[in-house]
């Protein structure tokens, strides 16, 4: 007797044989199609469009400046618990003391991964403010494209009611088209378990088509560009 | 609410006129032109080459389709490879007892689910319920809807059919003491109590928006962030995923987010786009431990056989329910199918039977508004038409013998100038100067009833073209050309025009 999967796709395959005489007719399209860009300077441009979805977009000329953009908004913050990825950039800057200066505790990957599941649940959704770098920034449409990994949870962009990212020029491309390459580039078979790309602060219409933010993910959405974040 | 809010099958027409005569119904769909519609419009017009990119995702559903099977596999290997596992169900009861194996084998007690129209198409909820297992909806309009025991009405934003007051209502009633009408503090509400079910809940469970064949990646595409949730705490992930749902290559990705977004609600990008590639990987603290894809076939291939095979390009933005005059004046719950609106009217009498769905293919005007609006441009208004042959071919259809008789008559007429030249002298020389001043007929006698039951006949001119063109057109004619004066339709039951 056939298994219910030969049964299954021999079932698509005739019926996809005697669907083509049903083919639509399709004209070629040039390529490049839908492709924007980002124009002349797509760092400027990716911080306009995180504010214009709904976010806070700001350019920062180096790691000095950040170090001191990063404090205030802390300090504005006043968070007590904060869930952090584990990223290079994140150390260049010194997070763990930024954190300290401003009397925030922080929740790393080690201190959570001791943890019973239960338990690791529950200091992540405790957690009031999410720290993050991410993988690639999308210029054009004001996107953060962030893989999970080890010490890059999936949560440490999702769980608090705010979201912070600290992200560099190298991170940034200017189409939705050149990210794809660049994922591919890395090789299909190479790709995260999660790929997240975040375009705004968590949003619904639900209620009578009304906008309201935050209804899961983060309601507020800050994402810091560093032009030159060379130490 | 009515009853047809909660249940399938009903006459179209009652269920129509019903909920034309609802104000809060109303209230609530007169919306929907000037945002979700309006914004739509506006993104195609924003975005250069839209047209180039729509017609680029309309050619790779096709060439997707001619060879599903083969994608069909490829899918299943990248899937297993990456750790996941792929089952075959060939219709509802199938995928429903797929599922409740998996759920009873791990044992779980809670699911949350992201809104899956598909899981909604198989009624899965209460195939869970049934084996002890509860099922949590996470999408605000969803949760909303799941707790007023109803149907969702528009395919991105089910509970578009209730007003504040009522949403209001409905969430009071689930936290046992009265909440304030104010749209942000309910979402609060709901976010502190869906919290918890995420953080208790052993599955969650997802429809697909996208599956990639030659990566196994499963998009989810959600403004809220509860698909990532449910993709990120629970420790089971179950996808399930209509088989036309599959895309050849990880590269024509951005090609149907660019448009999915935009039709849908004007986005650029959707607030959310999660490709998920199986279970975690080691050292990770989040992400499921186990992946399952549920692939659905329920009268899929049946569709993919045959003439309304373009059906299945959809993507289920809901842009031509915003941009359909019917749907905007009754809603979603009147087509009483799983899915409403223009495509609904194609693709529920497909998936769920013709008999079953008479009323569907004809709850349209075929005005096209559905196929601008369409990211993929299907051919809906035409997929109608095909529809209406089939139902009228069926066995079923009754076929009046007068109505036969009065179409040869009127054939033989068209075709033997003399008898048009009669009739339309016959018939102007009558009703027509009989309604001059009205130009409509509201009511046709006998039988013919059925055509001025909700619309109105136009009356035949008072003159003949021909008449005007030997005498005064003849002059007028000669100059810059005759024009027609224009005679302003007339809706019957008011209305939005």
């Amino acid at each position: 007797m056939k298994s219910t999967r030969d049964s299954f796709l021999e079932r698509v395959r005739d019926a996809a044989a005697s669907g083509r005489q049903y083919r639509v007719h399709t004209h070629e399209t040039p390529p490049g199609a839908g492709y924007i860009g980002a124009g002349e300077d797509p760092l400027a441009r990716l911080a306009q469009e995180v504010t214009l979805v709904g976010g806070q977009g700001t350019v920062v000329a180096d790691l000095a400046a950040a170090r001191k953009a990063i404090g205030e908004l802390l300090t504005r913050f006043g968070a007590k618990s904060v869930l952090c990825w584990e990223h290079p950039l994140l150390d260049r800057l010194g997070l763990p003391d930024l954190l300290n200066a401003a009397g925030a505790g922080s929740i790393s990957h080690a201190s959570l991964a001791r943890l019973p599941l239960a338990e690791q649940r529950e200091r992540m959704m405790a957690a009031d403010l999410c720290i993050s770098s991410t993988t690639y920034a999308v210029a054009e449409t004001g996107t953060l494209a962030v893989c999970s990994a080890a010490g890059r949870e999936r949560c440490g962009s999702l769980i608090a009611p705010v979201h912070l990212a600290i992200i560099e020029a190298g991170q940034v491309v200017p189409d939705l088209f050149d990210l794809f390459e660049k994922l591919e580039g890395e090789g299909l078979e190479n790709l995260a378990s999660n790929i997240t790309f975040i375009t705004g602060p968590s949003k619904s219409g639900d209620i009578e088509l009304t906008l309201t933010t935050g209804v899961h993910g983060p309601g507020q959405w800050h994402v810091m560009v560093i032009r030159d974040a060379r130490s | 609410m009515s009853e047809y809010a909660r249940h399938e099958h009903h006459e179209f027409m009652a269920a129509s006129a019903e909920a034309m005569a609802n104000p809060n119904l109303q209230g609530a769909l007169g919306k929907l032109a000037s945002s979700l519609g309006q914004r739509n419009k506006d993104a195609w017009q924003a975005l250069d080459g839209s047209d180039h990119l729509r017609e680029r995702a309309r050619k790779i559903k096709d060439e997707t389709l001619a060879e599903l099977d083969k994608h069909l596999v490829t899918l299943e290997a990248s899937v297993t490879r990456r750790g996941g596992k792929v089952h075959y169900a060939d219709d509802a009861a199938a995928a429903r007892s797929i599922i409740q194996e998996i759920v009873r084998k791990i044992g779980a007690k809670k699911a949350v689910k992201s809104k899956s129209m598909t899981s909604e198409e198989i009624h899965l909820n209460g195939a869970l319920e049934e084996i002890g297992c509860q099922v949590v909806e996470t999408d605000l309009g969803e949760y909303i809807i799941q707790l007023a025991g109803e149907r969702p009405s528009h395919l991105v934003a089910p509970a578009i059919h209730m007003r504040l007051p009522d949403v209001t209502e409905v969430l009071s009633r689930d936290a046992g003491r009265p909440l304030p009408a104010d749209a942000t503090v309910l979402c609060g509400y709901a976010r502190e109590r869906l919290r918890r079910h995420f953080a208790e809940a052993d599955v969650g469970i997802t429809g697909g928006n996208f599956a990639v064949a030659e990566t196994g990646t499963i998009v989810l595409v959600t403004n809220e962030g509860n698909g990532r949730l449910t993709t990120a705490l629970p420790r089971v992930h179950i996808a399930l995923v209509g088989i036309e749902k599959v895309i050849p290559k990880f590269a024509d990705l951005p090609v149907f987010l660019k448009v999915l977004a935009r039709a849908a609600t004007g986005q650029k990008l959707s607030i959310y786009t999660s490709l998920t590639n199986g279970p975690r990987q080691p050292g990770e603290l989040d992400g499921p431990e186990e992946f399952h894809l549920v692939l659905l076939d329920n009268g899929r291939s049946r569709i993919l056989g045959g003439p309304l095979r373009e059906s299945l390009f959809c993507i289920r933005c809901g842009a031509c329910l915003n941009a359909c005059p019917i749907y905007r004046n009754v809603g979603g719950h009147a087509y009483g199918g799983v899915y409403a609106g223009p495509i609904g009217a194609v693709i529920t009498p497909l998936y769920d039977g013709l008999p079953a769905n008479h009323h569907l293919p004809n709850a349209s005007s075929l005005c096209g508004a559905c196929k601008a609006a369409c990211p993929v441009k299907i051919a809906i208004p035409d997929l109608l038409v095909k529809l209406r042959e089939q139902l009228h071919q069926s066995p079923e259809a009754k076929h009046s013998r007068l109505e036969g008789l009065a179409y040869r008559l009127w054939a033989r007429t068209l075709k033997s100038p003399w008898l048009y030249r009669l009739s339309t002298w016959l018939a102007t020389r009558t009703i027509g100067r009989m309604k001059r001043r009205t130009r409509w007929m509201s009511r046709l006698p006998g039988q013919l009833h059925g055509w001025t039951g909700s619309r109105d006949f136009p009356a035949p001119a008072a003159g003949r073209f021909r008449d005007w063109w030997d005498g005064e057109g003849a002059a007028e004619g000669a100059g810059e050309g005759a024009r027609d004066e224009g005679r302003g339709a007339r809706k019957k039951n008011g209305g939005a025009p």
